[in-house]
Parts: structure tokens; sequence; C-alpha cells
């Protein structure tokens, strides 16, 4: 059974390397075919444009009956992303995966993704509901996360800088990636965050 | 008319044959082995005949003529439905060595057999792979020596000896007095033409009979003799087109072509893939049309596998399992329960009218029930008055236990011979040992497809019930035909 998903792999890895697309990249790990990393390009016209971003792609044994296991290892501020696991919440990846479909297609899926969110649908229920309700912090968000986590052009948002900064002041046992976790999840308000991280100490 | 038409049509086959190169090679290979085929003229009168590669049907008459002393203007002989003209060629018309012709004498002047007129524009002739075929490749596998798979139209189940997807033949015969000697007034179009009974008309040039329904049916081409009828394969075809398996994307030969609309094409080794990846997952699907089954793997609708002989191709051993999983889940469907008693776990479907009473007996019925009397709802002994607490903890791990065993593929906490002899009873206390019974003449095992009553037995031809496991009887047909 898994020479089928390996040779499919190998086919949609040529196709993907010949298609020469800028904006989406496959490769192999270590030489292992049914473990592959991905690269997607943030698109134009988002808080992610000009980032990079890693997804980790696990080819189950049944595939292309069944779809393959794909997770962001970049960090990112999306409601159809977990913000903590990389988990992408996409019908194409579950039950709506057909066995025509290509590595290809998820790349393109996961940047349509990120150009349209479906905040009805969310992965990450925080992140979804600063999307609805306030909707320009979490552009600034994910622009901030995009910045930091996947090298996205521009300068970094000062007043979130300073936060981070006060935050860890106050905790010193938390690193940056917390500190940023913590401020976004509670829409920037440091008095919420630190309070947040002492509760659950 | 039909049959100037058909002489044309065979005159043309012969000289194409004759032309394209790999006529030629064909030819040239069987050469050296000339065929027998018998031409059968009445039920105890069958002649051999040695056919080198250049015979005619015209010098078959001839030598049957002198045997039989009937004048060879006289003589008819009729394959697969169709009458053969004198100047065919037999060995370009798919005959085989052992196979059977048969000969009848001149009924009555040919004017008066009632042949309607065919529009060949309609008209999708049996033979219409020859004009389709593809004579470009040279790597082609070919599966028997003396088969072009390249002009196979047809796939069976080959049970015995194959035990795989092999090239099948078609084959007509008269429905009443089963032998070859019927004439067809058209030609199958489809599929539905093929497997029921009786939907195309014909005439019986047998003396003694006056049937006029046809009745097809298939043999497996990769061998002779083959006195077993295979089971067609209506959505394993030629891949004509070319078209690219919608999994490994690679152009074989033979494909399996789901029914839906955009007609997926699927290679057989990623077909056998998908069915084992659902199997495993049990993710097969009971339908009330075609049983449990698969469909399309791009999730299209209406794209049902529609026989579950198309899952032979799991092999013998998972095709029991898939045999066993549609049982137990059919059972599941209409909310029976297993057998709780370990060793045991028959399928037991529970009565509905008894419904208020949580006592169900695993009763012996034909020594397969285990005679355990347990409550429905802990799955503990029978007790009267409301379940103990932890016997409801305990029957969630039963449960979860004969989930977990029949998903993993190796344990099994339903016992195979149990399970394939579930027991279901709705008010008529039926037993079904799974989809396959013995065959109560041959003890050919048989199996069940769709909800059709009526048996025919593949080796001796008895037609039986299932449910009386004896021969069919007008009053099976009165009282449960189908259900
Ligand atoms: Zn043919
Ligand atoms: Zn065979
Ligand atoms: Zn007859
Ligand atoms: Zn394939
Ligand atoms: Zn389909
Ligand atoms: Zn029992
Ligand atoms: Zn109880
Ligand atoms: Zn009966």
């Amino acid at each position: 059974m898994a020479n089928i998903a390996m040779q499919r792999i190998r086919r949609e890895f040529k196709e993907v390397v010949r298609s020469d697309e800028q904006s989406i990249k496959l490769e192999l790990q270590e030489d292992n075919v049914l473990s592959l990393t991905g690269y997607i390009t943030g698109p134009e016209k988002t808080p992610y444009e000009g980032g990079r971003f890693h997804v980790q792609i696990t080819i189950p044994e049944t595939y292309p009956f069944n779809p393959p296991i794909v997770k962001f290892t970049t960090k990112l501020w999306h409601p159809n992303i977990s913000s903590q696991t990389g988990v992408i919440c996409l019908d194409i990846l579950k039950d709506q995966w057909a066995a025509a479909m290509t590595l290809r297609i998820v790349l393109l899926s996961l940047q349509a993704l990120l150009s349209a969110a479906e905040p009805d649908d969310p992965q990450d229920a925080v992140v979804a509901n600063q999307y609805k309700t306030k909707h320009s912090l979490f552009q600034q968000t994910a622009r901030f996360w995009a910045q930091t986590f996947a090298g996205a052009p521009g300068p970094l948002n000062p007043d979130f800088q300073k936060k981070i900064d006060k935050f860890l002041e106050v905790a010193p046992r938390a690193d940056r990636h917390t500190a940023i976790q913590q401020l976004s999840n509670f829409d920037w308000n440091i008095d919420k965050a630190i309070e947040d991280v002492y509760k659950s100490d | 008319m039909a049959t100037s038409w058909l002489a044309w049509f065979l005159e043309a086959l012969s000289k194409f044959l004759n032309f394209i190169t790999f006529g030629k090679m064909l030819r040239e290979e069987i050469e050296d082995t000339d065929l027998t085929v018998n031409v059968k003229f009445s039920k105890d009168l069958i002649i051999p005949v040695k056919i080198s590669s250049d015979m005619t049907v015209q010098q078959i008459k001839d030598q049957l003529a002198s045997e039989l002393s009937i004048p060879q203007q006289e003589l008819r002989i009729i394959f697969a439905g169709k009458e053969l003209m004198d100047q065919t060629i037999l060995q370009d018309f798919d005959v085989g060595d052992q196979t059977i012709l048969h000969a009848v004498k001149q009924k009555q002047a040919q004017t008066s057999i009632s042949i309607p007129e065919v529009n060949a524009e309609t008209t999708c002739p049996l033979s219409d792979s020859i004009v389709k075929l593809q004579l470009t490749d040279s790597d082609r596998k070919t599966l028997g020596s003396s088969i072009d798979i390249r002009r196979v139209h047809f796939f069976v189940f080959c049970n015995d000896p194959c035990k795989q997807v092999c090239p099948g033949k078609l084959r007509v015969r008269c429905a009443t007095c089963l032998q070859g000697t019927l004439l067809l007034q058209e030609d199958p179009q489809c599929w539905e033409d093929v497997l029921s009974k009786g939907r195309l008309k014909g005439k019986c040039q047998n003396d003694s009979c006056t049937g006029s329904d046809a009745e097809f049916f298939f043999k497996c081409a990769a061998h002779t003799p083959n006195t077993d009828n295979a089971a067609p394969l209506e959505h394993v075809k030629n891949n004509f087109q070319e078209v690219p398996c919608i999994a490994c994307q690679d152009i074989s030969q033979i494909v399996l072509v789901f029914p839906c609309e955009a007609s997926h094409v699927i290679c057989l080794e990623c077909f056998l893939a998908y069915c084992l990846s659902r199997l495993n997952e049990r993710k097969f699907v009971q339908t009330d049309l075609f049983g449990y089954t698969l469909a399309c793997p791009v999730n299209c609708a209406d794209s049902f596998i529609k026989d579950a002989h198309h899952f032979r191709v799991l092999g013998y051993e998972q095709y029991q399992r898939y045999q066993r999983f549609a049982t137990e889940d059919f059972i599941l469907k209409a909310g029976g329960v297993f057998c709780p008693r370990p060793g045991c776990g028959a399928g037991i479907l529970l009565d509905e009218t008894l419904s208020k009473c949580n006592k169900v007996t695993c009763s012996r019925i034909e020594g397969q029930g285990c005679g355990f009397v347990f409550c429905r709802d802990c799955l503990q002994g029978a007790h009267i008055g409301p379940c103990q607490e932890e016997d409801v903890a305990e029957r969630d791990l039963t449960l979860a236990m004969q989930r977990e065993d029949t998903a993993g593929g190796t344990l099994f906490m339903v016992d195979e011979d149990r399970a394939s002899r579930s027991r279901w009873d709705k008010s008529s206390r039926i037993t079904i040992k799974g989809t396959t019974k013995p065959c109560p003449k041959c003890r050919t095992p048989t199996e069940r497809s769709g909800g059709c009553m009526h048996m025919a037995c593949g080796r001796c031809d008895l037609e039986w019930c299932w449910i009386c496991q004896a021969e069919w009887t007008r009053s099976c047909q009165g009282s449960h035909w189908f259900g």
C-alpha cells in the first residue's frame, strides 16, 4: 500500500518542483518521501505578506485515499490555525479530501486560507473572536507575528514591543514567545495577560 | 437486413484482421497448435472438429454434412447468439480450444425467422471492441498466450483457479433449454441487457424448444475448460481511452471505472489499496441498493460500486473479513447486539415487539447460539430489576473491547466462525450464514448479492431458495421471493 503513496508523492513532488511557482515550495525531509516540508509565501495585501511559512506534511500509508497530515511549524496568528500548535482547520484536509487532490492543491489552498479566513469555523477560538470583534487589532497582531516568526519585512509595532518588554520584566521566567502569545490572547491588555500567567502558576 | 449487415461486418472483420500486424502475429502464434472445437448437434451428439488457422465455417459445414448426412446448405452454425456465415474464418471469431459451437438443421425457410431490422447507428455489437483497437503499444501485458487483452471488453472475477480479475467471455443461451442454440434478435447494449435474464429476446433453433428468452452468462477466458460461471465485474473495463489512475496517475490497461458522472478511473492495484484502507477503517457504507459498499474516492454522488463481487480483489481472507463486517454492520444498524459471552459473539437481531423487555436469549437454533440469556442494557446475565451501576460500566468496557478488536483487524472478540453464521431474526427467525450458503445439491458455496432469494448454482445449475435451502418452487416465489 505504501508504495502507491510513495509513487504518487514522487510524482506530486516533481509536479511542484517543475511548476516553478514562486509562492509555494516542497522539500523532502531526509530522503523520506512520506515526510515533507512545504513553504508558503504570505499572500499580498494580507498581514502575512512577505512572510515565509513552513508546514510539516506527513503522508499516511493510505494516501491518496486519506488526506496528508499538515500543520504549520511557523507560528501564525490566524482564526483557522492554532496559534499554539499550528494545527489547521481546513475541510479538504478532513472530510472533503478527495483522492484526486495533490500536495500542490493543499499548499495553494493553505495560501488561499491566509487570504480569506473563515472565522465561523475556527481552529483557534481566541483568534477568531479577536478577528470578529477587534479586526484592526487582529491585523496588527497577525502582522506582528508574521514579522517576528516568518521574517515578514517592515518595522515592528513599537507599542507591542514595549508591552512585551514590560511583560518580561514582570514575569522573568517567561520567554519572548510566551509573552507574545499571552499578550495576543488578551488583546494586548498587559494587566490581564500578566494576571493570567500568575493564575496558571 | 440485419443478417446481411452482419455478413458484411464479419467479412470486413476478417479482412481487417488479415491486414493488421497483430492479426498476423495472433495467427502465427496459434498456427502450430491447431484447436479442437466441439460441435454440438443435439443433446448427445457432440462432434469434435480439428480446425486449422484459416478454416472457414463453410469447411466445417462440409465436414459435418458428410458425418451427419445432412445437406450442407441445411446446416447452420450458431455461436454466442449469432449465426456464423460461411466465409468466416473460425479462429478470428474468439473461438478457443474446446469451445462449443452449436449446429442446427435449418428449421424453416430463413426468411421466416423474425429478426427485426437493426439500426446500425444505435446498436453497439459485442464485437465493437475490434473497431476500437489500439495497435500502437508494444509493451502491454497480455494475460494468456491466446488472448489479446486489447480485445477484451468484459472482465470477471475467476474464483477457481485464477483467483483474480480475468478477461471474461460473455455467452448467451436459450433460457428455456439452456442450450447455445438461441439466435438473438438484437445485441445487448448495456449491462442491464446482460444481467437481467429474459430482457433480450431471440429464437431458439433447437427443434424441440420454443424458447425466446436470452440468458447471458460469463466465463473466465484465461483457461479452458472452464466449467464454472464467473462473476462479471461491470465496473472493470479496458482502458481504451488511456485515462490515468486517479490515485497513482499511471495509465493501466485494465481499470475500474466508478459509476459517477465523471467516470473516475482507478487502476486495480490502487483499487485494492483503496478497499483495504477503507476496510481497515471500517468505512464501507451500508446502502439499501448495493449492500455494504464503497463510493468513488473523489466523493462523487451516485458512485457506489454496484456489486460486491468487485471486492473479491481483496483476496480470500480480506474478503471474508469484508463479509463479516457487512454482517456485523447490518446487525448493529438494525439495532441488534452481539452475544457478550466470550467465544460466542453471535449477532442477534432484537425482536422489536419485545423491546420493553431487556432480556435477550442467544438461542440455540441449528446449534448456533450458545444459549446465554443476558440483559440487553448491561450485557450481564439476565436479571430482574434495574441494572447494577458497575455492570453498566462493565458493559461499556465490553463494547469498547468489541469495537477495538474489530477495528484493529488482528484480534477479534467476535469469533470468526460464529460471526460468519451471525444469526439475525425478525419475526420469522431466519438464519443466515453471512452472505454465503452452500448449494443444496453440489455444496458449492454461493453468495447472495442483492435482495433476491432466488439462487442459481454456478456449478450444477440448480435453482434454489436461499431461505428454504432447497429447490426453488412457486411457493418460494409467492412467500419470499426477496426480502
Ligand atoms: Zn470482441
Ligand atoms: Zn480463471
Ligand atoms: Zn431452447
Ligand atoms: Zn493506480
Ligand atoms: Zn467519481
Ligand atoms: Zn451466544
Ligand atoms: Zn442489565
Ligand atoms: Zn423457499
